[in-house]
This record gives structure tokens, sequence and C-alpha cells, in this order.
């Protein structure tokens, strides 16, 4: 399975194992990890899933995939930076094993 | 507070209600006697009257009434403070539903606060995510136009009886696992419980409800199948299984939670839609916007409310809020913000997408939320495709009754 690491705002990083398939924001709330909350459970209704990929995987995992995701992301209250995404559209799958994103310090 | 899931007790809030029973730290100025869901101006137009509010009311206000005293929060971005702070607007107690006090159960999870919340909703929330509903898409389209079939050559329909409440209510039996033969009962049900304003009618049903939930769990138990309740049945979050009473209040508050608020939501969009035979067409021409349209109907129809109880003092625009009271959000006046959603009643299909609070937010953030708005979407989709005109019959007068869901109680349609 791959792997994700998670790297919360104070520097506290959680790796975990996620199956393919499995979005980055669930993986986060079945492994207890805090920094996203995702109160809408992954419909792009609420920005509380906000995370920054990490520079090194920023190509890969690419920008917003969607206008919605992309108009959501103003809602969320953490700075937007160029990496910015909502972490429940994103997918992981052996091409992002490894992958990295940092979670700003709060989701609301 | 922490409270103990495994044994639960009744709440001891203190209750307050009408004017005699205003706590002294309540500024005078910001008493009201607003009339939610009860009064004539309400219930006239309710979701007019709620998009009023931000003219004709304080932002945040003291609401006396004869069912509870409460603050009131209308503007969105207090919504979201309130409803994300759960250790400060907590909601133990929140739901207003009859219990034996002698055998006691919580709403789950909608009683429990965090952290112990997030155990329980990481049972069932694969499958209401985004893509655990979608699943269910075709038996939802096949059971449309079944529905569909049995009105279409009649040219009329009570859309409540014969759209509104089956769908949903059929779509949640399938989903927990309960025989679809139940729907009349299920509707009554839901109806006596949500609706009939008597306590001891309500007490009553809670009885029936408990008493044939509890031996279809217990049949869960025995024989395990692919449904909700015996996902929940079976649960054993890190290793442990939930006890009876987790179960039970797991069980029947999905029964509570997802019934009635769809049925109120459709009767409400289909009302719009039957007096708007121009925005129909706009809709049907632009079928890849779906979602969009889905999402505006929802935010200008919101249907409930959310309770907290405050358990720290809290000062929110200037008011002084203490440990003890309560206070509502109303959602869809929040959805009728004008700071946030310029020109508020105007249903505009191409707003920039926001958070609406039509299923709340917050930890509490309702988990049938994907299936409400799935439902909506395909109830649309197919009934416009073969009902494409319709109207409210002629000389049908619509009423609103007074309860925590708001939506006409009947609604008959003609084409």
């Amino acid at each position: 399975m791959p792997t994700i690491t998670y790297v919360e705002a104070n520097g506290t990083s959680h790796q975990v194992e996620l199956q393919n398939g499995e979005n980055v924001m669930r993986g986060a709330l079945y492994n207890g990890v805090d920094g996203i909350v995702g109160e809408c459970g992954g419909g792009l209704a609420c920005a509380t899933c906000h995370c920054y990929v990490d520079d090194a995987w920023a190509s890969k995992v690419g920008s917003p995939t969607s206008q919605e995701e992309r108009e959501m992301l103003e809602s969320a209250v953490g700075e937007i930076k160029p990496t910015s995404r909502l972490s429940c559209q994103i997918e992981m799958s052996d091409a992002l094993d490894g992958l990295v994103v940092h979670l700003p310090e709060a989701q609301y | 507070m922490a409270i103990d899931v495994r044994n639960p007790t009744p709440p001891n809030f203190v209750r307050l209600a009408g004017p005699d029973q205003v706590p002294a730290h309540v500024r005078p100025d910001l008493i009201r006697s607003a009339g939610i869901t009860f009064g004539p101006e309400f219930l006239a137009a309710p979701h007019k009257f709620m998009a009023d509010m931000h003219n004709t009311l304080p932002p945040l206000f003291y609401d006396v009434n004869p069912f509870g005293n409460a603050w009131q929060a209308i503007k969105h971005e207090d919504a979201l403070f309130i409803l994300r702070h759960a250790d400060i607007f907590s909601n133990e107690g929140a739901t207003p539903f009859p219990r034996d006090p002698d055998d006691y159960f919580y709403f789950i999870p909608i009683e429990i606060d965090p952290p112990q919340h997030r155990k329980y909703r990481n049972i069932v929330d694969p499958l209401f995510s985004p893509q655990g509903v979608l699943k269910l898409e075709s038996m939802m389209r096949q059971l449309a136009n079944e529905l569909i079939d049995d009105i279409i050559d009649k040219g009329e329909c009570d859309f409540s009886t014969e759209f509104g409440r089956p769908f949903p209510v059929t779509i949640f039996l399938r989903l927990m696992g309960l025989p679809v033969s139940m729907t009349d009962t299920f509707v009554e049900w839901a109806v006596a419980l949500l609706h009939s304003n008597d306590r001891a009618i309500m007490a009553e049903t809670m009885k029936s409800i408990s008493a044939y939930l509890k031996q279809a769990i217990a049949e869960k138990k025995a024989t395990p199948d692919d449904g909700v309740i015996s996902l929940i049945a079976h649960a054993a979050p890190d290793g442990e299984p939930l006890c009876d009473k987790e179960i039970f209040g797991f069980v029947i508050f999905l029964f509570i939670g997802g019934l009635d608020t769809v049925f109120a939501t459709l009767n409400n969009v289909w009302l719009w839609l039957a007096n708007n035979p121009d925005r129909r067409t706009e809709m049907l021409a632009d079928p890849a916007n779906i979602n969009a349209q889905v999402e505006e109907l929802l935010r200008v129809h919101s249907v409930t409310f959310s309770g907290r109880t405050i358990v720290k003092d809290v000062e929110m625009r200037g008011v002084q809020l203490k440990a003890g009271d309560r206070i509502t959000c109303i959602l869809p006046a929040c959805n009728f913000d004008p700071d946030v959603f310029p020109n508020p009643t105007a249903v505009d299909f191409h707003r920039p997408k926001k958070i609406i609070l039509a299923f709340t937010v917050g930890v509490h953030s309702c988990m049938g939320a994907h299936l409400a708005r799935l439902e909506t979407k395909i109830a649309i989709q197919e009934w416009l495709k073969r009902i494409p005109e319709f109207k409210v019959k002629d000389g049908t007068e619509i009423v609103y009754r007074p309860g925590g869901v708001i939506g006409p109680h009947h609604l008959p349609l003609e084409w």
C-alpha cells in the first residue's frame, strides 16, 4: 500500500499507509491525524480538509481538479498557496507512494 | 463535559420557557418573541419570513416562547463559529425527542461531542460518502421511475404522499436492510413523531419504533447482511463491539434524521418548480450544471435548525452568552445572509460555491448530506424528464404546520 506523510503545522509528522483509491482526507480521519476536519465528508462542500502538497510532489499531484474545488478553496481559513488542495480530492495511488502533505494551523 | 456513552443518563439542563424565565444576563433590548415555526406570519411563508429576519431582527437575539427560550443566530459566520466549537456549544441534550428516563439512551452520533463522536462516524461514513452513495444511484433512478409510472397517466398527484414520502423512505429502508413493505408504517411513525406536536403521541410512537428496531437489531445480529443496521450491530471500533444502547441509539437516530428532512426538502423544491416554469426550462437546458442547481435549491429551501447548549460563557457580537443558555442556529436564515449570498432570495444557479448550511457544519455536519443531495438530484432529473410541465392544482392552499422541519404539508400537482 502507498505511504503518505502528514506534517502538522507544529512539525509533528504522521506516516500512514493508505489503500489505493482512498482519499487523503479520509486517510487522516481514520488514522487520528489532527489538522484535517473534513466535516462535509468529501463532497466539496466545506473547505475543512485544506492541505498544502509538498513542493516536491506538487507537479505530480497537480492543481485543483475542478472549478468547484477552486471556488471552495476560497472558503478555507488558512493562507491559500499555489500548492493548496482540498485533500478529499486527492486519491492515493502507487504513483503517489511517499506523498507528503502539510497541514494548515487551523481548518476554521 | 464528557458523558459515558455506555451508561446513558438524562441531561439535567434546565429548560426555560416563557417571558417569566429570562436569565438576568440577557439584555432586554435583545428579547423577542418571533414565533419561529409556529407564529402565523412564519407559517404564512416560512422561507420568506426567515430571509426577512435579516431586516426585521437583531443578528443575535433571545427568543422567548412557550416551547423553550433560546438565543437565535441568523448570521452565516455566527453559525459557522457556533457549530464548529463543540467545546463551547455542546450537543448533549440537544435532541428534543422524549425518552424513558429509566431506560435512557443517547441519539448517536448527534448527541455525542468530540472526541468520542468520531468513533461512530468512522463506522458509517464510507457508506454515506459521495462515492458510497453513488452505489445506490441506479436503484434510486429505478425507484423514481416506478413511482412516476404510478401517477403519470392520472395527470395529477398528491406529491407528498405519492412521491415525496415514499421515495426517501423506500431508499432508507433498503439502505438499512429493512423490508420495503414497512414503507407505510415508517411514514406514519415519522409523521406522528415529528408533526404531532403532542408529547403523548410522540412518546407512544417512540415506543412502537423502539420495539420494531430492537427486534430488527436482534435479527441482524443473528443474521448479518450488507445493510446499515447490520453494519452497526457488528461494528467493533478498536476491537471493542458497540453495546446494545449504542447500537440502538445509533439506529434510531438514523431513522429520525433521515426520513422527514428529505421529504420536506422535496416538497419545498417541487412547490418552487411548479411555480417557476421558466426556471424548469432553464434547468433542463443546462443538464451539466445539475449539481450547482441542486446546491442552490438546497440553499433556499433548507428545512431545519441546529440547537446547542452553551457549556462555557462566551461573548458574541458584544453579547454575553452564559453556560446553561440554549442557542439555535436558524440554518435557513443563515443561508439567506446577504453578506455571504448577495441578493439572497434570488435563485441563481451560477453563484460562486460557498458553504451552505442546509446540512449544518462542524463535526455534526449531516452524515446523510450526500445521500440527500443524490436523492434530490435524481428525483429532479427523472421527474423533469417525464413530467416537465406541471403546476400546483387550482384552488390549492399551501399550508405549513408548526414543527422543526419546514415544508408544505400537502402539495397537490396537476399536468
